[in-house]
């Protein structure tokens, strides 16, 4: 994993390396012509213009090799990278010194240019491989400046730009070249220290990282495995009680059957509470769950239904405003109910005897808007960031129904972004209203 | 007429004893074996009428593993399966995957655990008319 990531940062370099070798190579262009034309200092002209050509050159062959590259996705792609990156730095600095040696050599301040490949070597090769690069320029440049001194080239003065005669001052070349070496390491040793702590804090950062989903991963299978675990045992108590509660092993009296009774609505409680949090944590898990296409207006319909009666014990106006246009929807119908209903239940549930709990469905073009409004309790303005969190329970919400999982919300926010739609609350001390939705053809994500 | 003889394979005692109690109120045959291993010599020694197969029992899969083998033998494929799990089918196990398509089910039908009495009536009832 780290190894491909390492691998695709080093292709994007090297491409980002060629393209600044492109504007490089105008600006050499430009700026001979500028110098020539515009300043008129006395250059070699045609020599320059050459090697900008040669530079062309090569960099379209650059371009083309790393083309290839990309397509291999092998181990060996990381050296062969490597390589061609190193012989890059190498050949940029032949080549900025041959554009000194045709432009003046001690009398041209570009080589300052030389600094830009330091730092560029540093950011992209090994800490070796980066001196290595800036002993091939001091040596370079100090061939250039030898040679050029004892007159063992030809020196193409900069004429009108410098004065004449600097590259035959022994003393001169000398301070100029010792200042240019120990620029060069000093810049390598700068930057790669710099690269090194930035590389090991990034690797942290990863490292950090992988341990937390790791951690995640550990903790959902533990919630599985010990949900899992205590349903069982439910399943054998109701089990029981159910027998003993139907009278099938002799008749109860009042009070027996009663207790019984008691039993078995807490067992029924802890079920469902155990059923909702393996269901959560297996979407968590997974991100698995079945999708269909329905009609997604009879689904606002049922949902609607199944809280009817609730709403009307308790003297509770429960109404609907569904837009007739709606029509097909692509997700986990189960889900997709489950979270409906559970969200008009809880408006139900929070809302006091003579309220009204209103369901609204919008179609718009390419999702559905649904909103569930109550005249509840509201949910307090600092608690609004925490009720999707799991196990949360608003404070309010807490005194006025004792029992609840805190799971519901939670998981109806896992089902809408999950189905890649949104959800989200406005609610003030006379009422809340849930906003969510549903994208019309979801992306499974 | 004799009453129908059901086999529940089942390794929780509590659960597979309740049942036994619902069933034995409409006067059925019960016997219980506490792994396929055991099922299937039961199967042999007494063919039953019906079979209760839980999922979950050694191995998370025995059941299917079970229910597959019963439709496969030529002397058993004709009784009738009912699974119980404590894994819902939309949320749990992936019945699909496990299936090869949408429908196929080496079972017959099947309840969530808990099992409710009267559910399990039911279902037992309606199987057996079924098969007959």
């Amino acid at each position: 994993m780290e190894e491909v990531l390492e691998q695709a940062s080093l292709a994007r370099r090297a491409h980002w390396l060629v393209k600044l070798r492109w504007l490089a190579i105008a600006f050499l262009v430009g700026a001979v012509f500028v110098a020539r034309r515009i300043f008129n200092i006395h250059l070699h002209e045609q020599a320059l213009y050459i090697l900008a050509g040669v530079i062309l050159v090569y960099n379209a062959m650059l371009y083309v090799a790393l083309r290839r590259t990309d397509r291999h996705t092998t181990e060996q792609m990381g050296t062969t990278l490597n390589r061609i990156l190193f012989l890059q730095s190498s050949a940029d600095l032949f080549f900025l010194t041959a554009i000194l040696y045709f432009s003046g050599g001690i009398e041209n301040p570009f080589s300052f240019y030389f600094m830009f490949h330091m730092i560029i070597s540093s950011t992209l090769l090994s800490r070796v491989q980066s001196y290595m690069q800036a002993t091939m320029a001091v040596v370079l440049f100090g061939l250039l400046l030898l040679l050029d001194y004892q007159g063992v080239i030809t020196h193409y003065p900069l004429r009108g730009f410098a004065p004449e005669g600097l590259h035959t001052d022994g003393r001169f070349v000398l301070g100029y070249w010792f200042v240019f070496t120990t620029t060069v390491y000093l810049v390598v040793y700068l930057a790669t220290s710099i690269v090194a702590q930035l590389r090991k804090q990034q690797a942290r950062y990863r490292n950090a990282n992988e341990q937390l989903q790791q951690k995640d991963l550990i903790k959902n299978e533990y919630v599985l495995r010990v949900t899992h675990d205590i349903k069982s045992h439910l399943a054998a108590i109701k089990s029981c009680l159910d027998v003993v509660g139907a009278g099938m092993l002799g008749p109860l009296n009042e009070k027996q059957a009663e207790f019984v009774e008691r039993a078995n609505h807490r067992a029924e409680k802890c079920m469902k509470f155990i059923s909702s949090l393996l269901r959560l944590t297996r979407m968590r898990m997974t991100g698995h769950f079945d999708r269909t296409c329905f009609p997604f207006k009879n689904l606002l319909y049922d949902s609607f239904a199944a809280i009817e009666d609730r709403a009307v014990s308790k003297n509770i106006t429960a109404t609907y405003e569904i837009d007739p246009v709606i029509d097909q929807v692509c997700g986990s119908e189960v889900l997709l109910e489950d979270t409906l209903t559970n969200l008009l239940s809880n408006a139900v549930k929070y809302t006091p005897n003579g309220g009204t709990v209103t369901l609204r469905a919008k179609d718009q073009k390419h999702e559905v808007l649904v909103e569930i409004s109550d005249t509840g309790i509201g949910i307090p303005p600092e608690e609004i960031g925490d009720v999707f969190n799991e196990f949360y329970r608003a404070s309010n919400a807490r005194e006025t129904v004792r029992d609840g999982t805190g799971l519901g919300l939670s998981m109806a926010k896992e089902v809408v972004e999950r189905h890649g739609g949104r959800i989200w609350i406005e609610s003030s001390p006379d009422g809340t209203t849930f906003f969510l939705t549903i994208p019309k053809d979801s992306a499974v994500s | 007429m004799q009453e129908a003889k059901i086999l529940i394979i089942d390794d929780d005692p509590d659960i597979s004893e309740a049942m036994t109690v619902v069933l034995e109120s409409k006067n059925y045959q019960v016997s219980i074996a506490r792994n396929s291993r055991e099922g299937m010599d039961r199967i042999q020694d007494d063919k039953p009428d019906l079979i209760i197969l839980d999922v979950m029992m050694d191995t998370p899969q025995e059941g299917f593993t079970m229910g597959r083998q019963l439709q496969e033998n030529p002397e058993t494929k004709d009784i009738p399966v009912l699974m119980v799990t404590a894994v819902k089918e939309k949320t749990g196990l992936d019945f699909k995957a496990e299936a090869g398509d949408d429908t196929w089910l080496p079972v017959d039908d099947f309840i969530d655990k808990p099992v409710k009495p009267q559910v399990l009536l039911e279902k037992v009832a309606k199987l057996l008319s079924k098969s007959k």
